[in-house]
C-alpha cells in the first residue's frame, strides 16, 4: 500500500525538476542574446547565486548567522586553483567536486566550535574566520602563490560549441557565452539540489531546530548534528561557488575574497529574501548587474564615477539597501512579492 | 635588569600590551552595548573610525591635539546615541539577526562614506609625545613616551568607565536598566534614555581606541578598525560579553598572543591565534571565562 503523501511528494519533485529545467533553458536562451560583457557578468552572478543558496539555507532555515561565507568561498577557490594550476588537463567537473568537498570540510572544521555558539557569538566567530583566511593564503606562498595568487586557464570552450554558436571571427562572444552557460547550468543543478534539501527530512528538522530547539530535541533530532550539517552544506555550496568564481576569472588571489564580500553576500541574501530559493536567484541577478546599477545611480546623481565618491558608491548603496530592507521589509523582495500575491488573491 | 628590559621577550611584552590596550578598549565598548541592549555592534569599529576622522580634519585648522581627541569622542558619542535612536530602537524584540544585519549594513555605509571623503590612505595625528624608543646601555627598550601615554590613557579611560558604573547614580541606573528593565522602569528610571546613554558611552570609549591608532606611527585608514574589531570581539567573547573586567583581560591576552605569534612565526598567522584562543576558551567555558553561567530560558 502506498501512502497518498508519498505519491504527492514524488510529484512535487517532478514539478521542481521541470521548473528548474525550464528556468535554466530560458536563461541559456537569454545568454545567446546578451552581449559578451553581460554574459560574463551573468556567469559571476550564477556563482554568487550558489553561495547565496547555501547562506540562505544556513541563516534562513537553520537560524545560524554566518558572516564567514566569503572565507568558505576562498577555501573552495584555492582548492580549485591549486588543483587546476598543477593539473591543467584534469576535467573541470573533478575540480568542482574537489572544491565542494574541501569547502564542506572547512565548514565542518568551523562548525565544530561554532555550533555551540548562538547568534552574535557565531556571527563574530565566522567573521574572525573570514578575516583570517586572506592572511593565511599570503603566508603559505609556495602553495598559494602568495600575494600574486595563482593563474590557471582551464576553461576552454569546446569545439562543438564554437562551431554551433560562432562564425569564423566571433569567438569572444562564444567564449563568454560558454562561460555563462556553464555557470548557469551548475547554478541550476545546485538550485534543484537545494530545493529538494529544503523540502527533505533534514530541511524540516532544520526549521524545527531553528524555531524551537527544545521541541526538536524532544522529537529525537540531534541538535548539534543538525546544526553542523547546515554549516557543512552552506560551506560546500560556498566552496563550489568560490571555485566557479575562480575558474571564471582564471585566477585566485588573497584579495579576491575580502571581508566586504561577506557583507555583499549578506546584503544580496537579505535583499532577495532570507530563506527563500527565489531570493537567492534574485540576489544573484542583482549581483550580476550591480555594476550597471551603480553606474546608473552615478549618472542619475551626476557623480563622477572615477571620483572618490563614485568608486565607493556600491558600498554606500548596498549598505543603505541592507539597512532599509531589514528595517522596513525584513523578508526581502521575495517576501514583498508573496505579500502582493496573497493580497491580490484575497481580493479576487 | 637592563639586559632584561632590552631582551626580545620584553620587546614582545611591551608590543603586545600596547596593542592589547586598544583591543581592550574596543572589547569594553562592545561589552557596554551588549550589557545594555544585547546587541553585538558590528559597526563599533567603523563608528569609532568615522568619529576620529571627523576629529582629524580639525587638526589641519590649527587646533591642538587634545581638542581633536575631545572632538572625536564627542562626535563618537553623538553618533552612538543617534545610531541607537534611529537604527536599533525599531528592532527591539525582533529576532537577533535583525540588529546584526542592520549594523553590518551601517558598517558598509560608514566605511564607504569615509573612503569617499577622506580616501583610503592612512592619516595620522601627531600626539604631543615622542615616538622614539628609550635606550638602555645603547640597546633599545621597546617603549616610547607615546606607548606609555597610550597605555596610561587606555587604563585611565577604563578606570573612568568603571568608576562611572560603580560609584555614580547614572551608573546605578545604567546597571539597573540592563539587569531588570521592567523593575527599573517602575522605580522611575528612564530606561530608554539609559539605553541611549549606554550606546553613547560605548561609542565614546571606542573612539578613544581609534584615536590611539591614529596617533601611532602607522596612522588610521578607513578599514583599519575591521581587524581591531575582530580582535576586540574575540577579547569580549573570551570574557563572556557580559564582563568588563573579562573584556579588558581578554584584550590584553589577545594582544600579547598575537604579538608573540607575529614575532616567532609570521604576522600572517597572527589573526588565527585569536581564533584559537576563542575556540579553546569557549570549549572550556561556553559562557565566557569571567561570567557566571546562566541557563538559557526556553
Amino acid at each position: 500500500m502506498t501512502w497518498p503523501g508519498s505519491f504527492r511528494k514524488q510529484e512535487t519533485t517532478h514539478v521542481r525538476l521541470l521548473t528548474v529545467l525550464g528556468l535554466t533553458v530560458l536563461t541559456l536562451a537569454v545568454t545567446i542574446l546578451l552581449p559578451p560583457v553581460a554574459d560574463s557578468q551573468l556567469a559571476g552572478g550564477a556563482a554568487i547565486t550558489i553561495v547565496i543558496l547555501g547562506l540562505s539555507w544556513l541563516i534562513g532555515w537553520s537560524g545560524q548567522i554566518s558572516l564567514g561565507n566569503s572565507g568558505f568561498m576562498a577555501v573552495g577557490a584555492y582548492a580549485a586553483g591549486i588543483w587546476a594550476h598543477h593539473h591543467t588537463a584534469s576535467p573541470l567537473i573533478f575540480t568542482f567536486l574537489l572544491a565542494t568537498l574541501v569547502g564542506g570540510i572547512s565548514g565542518l572544521i568551523v562548525a565544530i566550535p561554532s555550533t555551540r555558539l548562538r547568534g552574535p557569538y557565531l556571527a563574530g566567530m565566522t567573521l574572525a574566520f573570514a578575516a583570517a583566511i586572506a592572511p593565511l593564503a599570503q603566508n603559505f606562498t609556495s602553495v598559494t602563490g602568495g600575494e600574486g595568487g595563482l593563474f590557471f586557464n582551464t576553461l576552454t570552450t569546446p569545439a562543438w560549441f564554437l562551431h554551433f554558436f560562432s562564425g569564423a571571427n566571433a569567438s569572444i562572444n562564444a567564449n563568454a557565452q560558454w562561460t555563462a552557460d556553464l555557470a548557469v547550468v551548475i547554478a541550476g543543478f545546485m538550485f534543484f539540489l537545494m530545493a529538494n534539501l529544503f523540502h527533505s527530512r533534514s530541511g524540516r528538522a532544520m526549521r524545527l531546530v531553528r524555531d524551537n530547539d527544545v521541541a526538536a530535541e524532544l522529537m529525537g533530532i540531534n541538535l548539534s548534528r543538525t546544526r553542523t550539517l547546515a554549516f557543512v552544506v552552506a560551506a560546500a555550496f560556498a566552496g563550489l561557488g568560490g571555485s566557479l568564481f575562480a575558474i571564471i576569472n582564471a585566477t585566485v588571489r588573497p584579495e579576491s575574497f575580502p571581508l566586504t564580500l561577506s557583507i555583499t553576500l549578506l546584503t544580496l541574501m537579505v535583499l532577495g529574501g532570507i530563506g527563500t530559493l527565489s531570493g537567492a536567484v534574485i540576489g544573484g541577478i542583482i549581483y550580476s548587474f550591480s555594476a550597471n546599477l551603480v553606474s546608473h545611480v552615478n549618472s542619475l546623481t551626476g557623480v563622477n564615477p572615477t571620483s572618490n565618491l563614485g568608486s565607493n558608491m556600491q558600498g554606500i548603496i548596498f549598505g543603505v539597501l541592507l539597512i532599509l530592507t531589514m528595517l522596513f521589509a525584513p523578508r526581502g523582495i521575495a517576501g514583498v512579492v508573496q505579500r502582493i500575491r496573497s493580497f491580490v488573491h484575497s481580493r479576487s | 635588569m637592563s639586559s632584561f628590559l632590552t631582551s626580545s621577550f620584553m620587546h614582545n611584552i611591551f608590543g603586545g600590551l600596547a596593542q592589547g590596550v586598544i583591543f581592550s578598549l574596543v572589547a569594553l565598548s562592545l561589552v557596554i552595548i551588549w550589557q545594555s541592549t544585547h546587541v553585538l555592534n558590528f559597526a563599533q569599529g567603523a563608528m569609532a573610525m568615522f568619529a576620529t576622522y571627523v576629529g582629524l580634519t580639525e587638526i589641519g585648522r590649527g587646533v591642538g591635539y587634545w581638542w581633536c581627541v575631545l572632538l572625536s569622542v564627542v562626535v563618537g558619542m553623538a553618533l552612538g546615541g543617534a545610531t541607537e535612536r534611529v537604527l536599533i530602537r525599531p528592532l527591539y524584540g525582533k529576532p537577533e539577526i535583525n540588529p546584526i544585519v542592520v549594523m553590518v549594513g551601517f558598517l558598509a555605509v560608514l566605511e564607504a562614506v569615509a573612503t569617499s571623503i577622506w580616501t583610503s590612505t592612512a592619516r595620522t595625528i601627531a600626539a604631543p609625545f615622542s615616538q622614539i624608543y628609550f635606550q638602555s646601555h645603547g640597546k633599545l627598550v621597546l617603549l616610547s613616551p607615546f606607548i606609555i601615554f597610550q597605555i596610561v590613557l587606555a587604563i585611565g579611560i577604563m578606570l573612568l568607565v568603571a568608576a562611572l558604573f560603580r560609584f555614580t547614580k547614572l551608573g546605578l541606573q545604567l546597571r539597573a536598566s540592563a539587569l531588570a528593565p521592567e523593575v527599573a522602569r517602575l522605580l522611575g528610571v528612564r530606561v530608554n534614555r539609559m539605553l541611549t546613554i549606554g550606546w553613547m558611552l560605548s561609542a565614546g570609549v571606542g573612539a578613544i581606541a581609534a584615536v590611539i591608532l591614529a596617533s601611532g606611527s602607522f596612522g588610521l585608514f578607513p578599514t583599519d578598525m575591521d581587524g581591531v574589531f575582530v580582535a576586540g570581539f574575540i577579547a569580549a567573547a573570551v570574557g563572556g560579553l557580559e564582563s568588563p573586567i573579562g573584556a579588558i583581560a581578554g584584550g590584553l591576552l589577545i594582544g600579547l598572543a598575537e604579538q608573540f605569534i607575529l614575532a616567532y612565526w609570521s604576522p600572517n598567522v597572527a589573526p588565527l591565534g585569536g581564533i584559537i584562543i576563542l575556540v579553546v576558551a569557549l570549549m572550556i567555558r561556553p559562557q565566557g571565562i569571567f561570567t557566571k553561567s546562566v541557563g538559557r530560558r526556553v
